[in-house]
C-alpha cells in the first residue's frame, strides 16, 4: 500500500500541475488579447495581491493564474508597442512595487483587509515552499515555481484514496483471476484427466466436441462449468463451480466480514427409464429445513426423517435427512456410504466438504429427473480432500439407476405423484381458463371503446353539419346574375 | 466404489449416448441485476449534477466493480459504458470546470 501511495501520489501532482499550467496559459493569452497596456499594470497588480494572499492565507482565487515569468515577459513585449509613457511593469522578484502604483487599480471593495505591502523575496520562497513532496524531480519543482499552488495537500485527499483504490482493484483484479482459474483448472486435473474419477465413468468430458475440447467453461471469472456425458443411467453431467469473487476488492472486503466457500454443484441429468420414484434430500439440520419448505419437490411430497432407533447405524446427528418413505431413506443411505462417507467417523475426515445433496424426479425444469450434489471446494493443494465426496456421485448414478421400490411403497408414491400431476392438471386448467376469460374482457373492451369513438366521431361529424347549416342560413342570401 | 472397474462388462462408458454439451439458454431478465453498475449510474449523474467530486469517483469506482464482474459483454457493456461517461464527465466538469479561476470571481 505503502508503495503505491508514493508514485501515485506524485503521479497525480504532475497531471494536476501540468493541467493548471495549461489552463494559466491559455488564461494568460486570453487576457491580453485585445486590451491595451493597462491591463499589464492590472496583471501585476494581481500577482502582487496573490503573493500577499499567500501570506495572509485569504481564500481569494484571483491570483493563481499567473506565473510570473510570463508576465514579466508579456509586459516587455507589449511596452514596445505602448501607448502610456510611464508603464510600471512590476516584477516581484526584480523590484518592489510601489505603494502609489499598487492603489492606483484598487478596488477597495474587493480586497479588503489585505495587507499593503510585502517584501518580494518572501513570495519566492513560498511558491517553493507550496510544493509539499521533496522527492520530486528537478522538472516539477521547476514547473512548480512557474505556476504556483495555492491548494494544500490535504485537499487531494480524495484522488488520493480513489486512485490508490482503482489501481489496487486492478492489481486485485489479475491475481484473483489467476487465483480462481488455479483453482479450477486444479480441481479439472485431479478429477477430469486421465486415469481420473470422471474419465473412468464418462466417455466424453469437456463442453465442446472432440477429443480435445476444453475441459471448463468459464463464465464470467468466477463460475466455471464442466459436463461430462455419456454414461449409462444418465445423459449428461453438469458440474458448476461457484468460486468466491476473488476478482472483485469489493467483495473480497465484504467477504472478509461474511465470509463464503467455494461451492461446487454437480447436476447429473437422469434418463426417463433409469429413476425410480425417489425424493431425497440431505443436508446439515438447518440447511434441510430451509430446503424442505422452499423446494418444491421437498415441500410437496417429502418430510423430515427422525433417525431410526435401534441401533442402526446412521448419519451422524447434524446431517438432516429428507425422504419420501422411510424405505427410501434406508435404501438410499447403505452401508458402503456409511462407512465411506457418512458414518461418524469418516464424516469428521472427509464429509468436511459436504453441504447438501438432493435426488428427485419430480425436479423443475428442464430436466425432470435430477440428482444434485452440493460440495465445497478445498484448496488448490487439497484437492485430494474431496475425493470420496466426488466419488459419491457415480456410486448414487449407479445405485439409484439400479433402485426399484418395493410394490406397497411404490402404490404409495404413485398416488402421490397422480394427486400431484392432477392438481397440477386442474391449475393449468384454470389458469388457461383465467387467460380465456380475459382474453374475452379485453376484447369487449376493446369492441366497447372503437364504438365509443365512432360514436362520438359521428356526434361531432353532424354537429359540425349543424353548424355548417346555421351558417349558411345566417349568411345573407346573394343571387348573382350573369351580366348580359 | 465405482471408480474402479478393469473389465469391459464392468465399464459404465457409453460413448454412444453421449451428447454434446448445449448451454443453457438464459433470456436477459434471468440475469442477475447488476447492482454495482446502477450504483456507478447513480453516482456519475449525482458528481454532474452538484459537481461533487466525492460521487464522480466513487462512480468511477462502481464502473470497475461492475467491469471486473461482467459477464454477457454485450448487454452490460452499455450501461457500464454510460456509467463511465457520466463519472468520467463529472471529473471533467470538477477538475477542468470550476478549477478555473475567472473574472467572475
Amino acid at each position: 500500500m505503502k508503495t503505491n501511495k508514493r508514485p501515485s501520489y506524485s503521479l497525480l501532482l504532475l497531471i494536476l500541475l501540468i493541467l493548471s499550467l495549461s489552463l494559466t496559459s491559455v488564461l494568460a493569452d486570453s487576457h491580453f488579447e485585445g486590451f491595451d497596456a493597462e491591463d499589464d499594470v492590472v496583471e501585476d497588480e494581481s500577482l502582487d495581491l496573490e503573493s500577499l494572499h499567500k501570506l495572509t492565507d485569504l481564500p481569494l482565487t484571483q491570483s493563481d493564474s499567473s506565473p510570473p515569468s510570463k508576465t514579466t515577459h508579456l509586459s516587455s513585449s507589449d511596452s514596445l508597442s505602448d501607448p502610456d509613457p510611464n508603464p510600471n511593469p512590476n516584477h516581484p522578484a526584480s523590484k518592489p512595487s510601489s505603494p502609489t502604483t499598487s492603489f492606483e487599480y484598487w478596488d477597495e471593495d474587493e480586497f479588503e483587509g489585505v495587507p499593503v505591502q510585502h517584501p518580494p523575496p518572501e513570495t519566492q520562497q513560498t511558491t517553493e515552499n507550496a510544493t509539499p513532496d521533496q522527492n520530486l524531480d528537478p522538472k516539477t519543482t521547476q514547473e512548480s515555481k512557474t505556476g504556483p499552488i495555492s491548494k494544500k495537500p490535504s485537499s487531494y485527499l480524495i484522488e488520493i484514496v480513489s486512485v490508490t483504490f482503482l489501481i489496487m482493484f486492478l492489481i486485485n483484479y489479475f491475481t484473483g483471476k489467476r487465483e480462481n482459474e488455479n483453482l479450477a483448472l486444479a480441481w479439472a486435473f485431479k478429477f477430469a484427466t486421465k486415469d481420473s474419477i470422471f474419465e473412468k465413468n464418462f466417455s466424453l468430458l469437456g463442453v465442446g466436441d472432440g477429443d480435445d475440447s476444453p475441459l471448463l467453461l468459464k463464465e464470467g471469472q468466477n463460475v466455471f462449468k464442466f459436463y461430462a456425458s455419456g454414461r449409462r443411467y444418465c445423459s449428461g453431467l453438469l458440474a458448476t463451480m461457484e468460486l468466491k469473487s476473488r476478482h472483485d476488492l469489493i467483495s473480497r472486503l465484504y467477504n472478509l466480514v461474511v465470509p463464503c466457500k467455494d461451492e461446487i454443484t454437480f447436476e447429473v441429468y437422469m434418463n426417463e427409464d433409469a429413476m425410480d420414484h425417489v425424493v431425497f434430500a440431505m443436508a446439515k439440520k438447518k440447511a434441510a429445513r430451509g430446503m424442505q419448505k422452499e423446494l418444491m419437490d421437498l415441500n410437496r411430497f417429502a418430510g423430515l426423517m427422525a433417525s431410526p432407533t435401534g441401533g442402526k447405524k446412521w448419519v451422524p446427528d447434524e446431517l438432516g435427512v429428507i425422504s419420501e418413505s422411510k424405505e427410501v431413506a434406508g435404501d438410499m443411505i447403505t452401508d458402503a456410504v456409511l462407512e465411506q462417507v457418512f458414518g461418524e467417523k469418516a464424516f469428521e475426515k472427509y464429509g468436511r466438504g459436504f453441504i447438501s445433496m438432493h435426488f428427485s424426479d419430480q425436479h423443475l425444469g428442464a430436466h425432470k429427473k435430477v440428482l444434485m450434489f452440493k460440495f465445497s471446494l478445498p484448496d488448490a493443494d487439497n484437492m485430494t480432500d474431496m475425493t470420496r465426496l466426488v466419488a459419491l456421485v457415480p456410486y448414487y448414478i449407479d445405485l439409484i439407476g439400479r433402485y426399484k421400490l418395493s410394490p406397497q411403497a411404490r402404490s404409495k408414491t404413485d398416488a402421490a405423484r397422480q394427486k400431484a400431476a392432477q392438481e397440477a392438471y386442474k391449475e393449468l386448467q384454470n389458469a388457461r381458463q383465467e387467460a380465456l376469460q380475459r382474453k374475452k374482457a379485453e376484447r369487449k373492451k376493446m369492441m366497447e371503446e372503437a364504438e365509443a369513438k365512432l360514436s362520438a366521431e359521428s356526434i361531432r361529424k353532424r354537429e359540425a353539419k349543424e353548424r355548417a347549416r346555421q351558417m349558411k342560413k345566417a349568411m345573407p342570401r346573394v343571387k348573382m346574375t350573369r351580366g348580359n | 466404489m465405482s471408480s474402479h472397474n478393469s473389465s469391459s462388462a464392468n465399464d459404465p462408458r457409453q460413448p454412444s449416448s453421449a451428447k454434446p454439451f448445449v448451454p443453457p439458454a438464459v433470456s436477459p431478465q434471468d440475469l442477475p441485476v447488476d447492482y454495482s453498475g446502477f450504483i456507478a449510474v447513480v453516482f456519475g449523474i449525482a458528481g454532474v449534477m452538484f459537481r461533487y467530486k466525492l460521487c464522480s469517483w466513487l462512480a468511477i469506482i462502481c464502473c470497475a466493480q461492475s467491469l471486473a464482474n461482467m459477464k454477457n459483454v454485450e448487454t452490460d457493456l452499455k450501461q457500464i459504458s454510460m456509467a463511465m461517461m457520466f463519472g468520467i464527465m463529472g471529473l471533467v466538469t470538477n477538475y477542468l470546470g470550476t478549477g478555473r479561476p475567472g473574472p467572475k470571481s
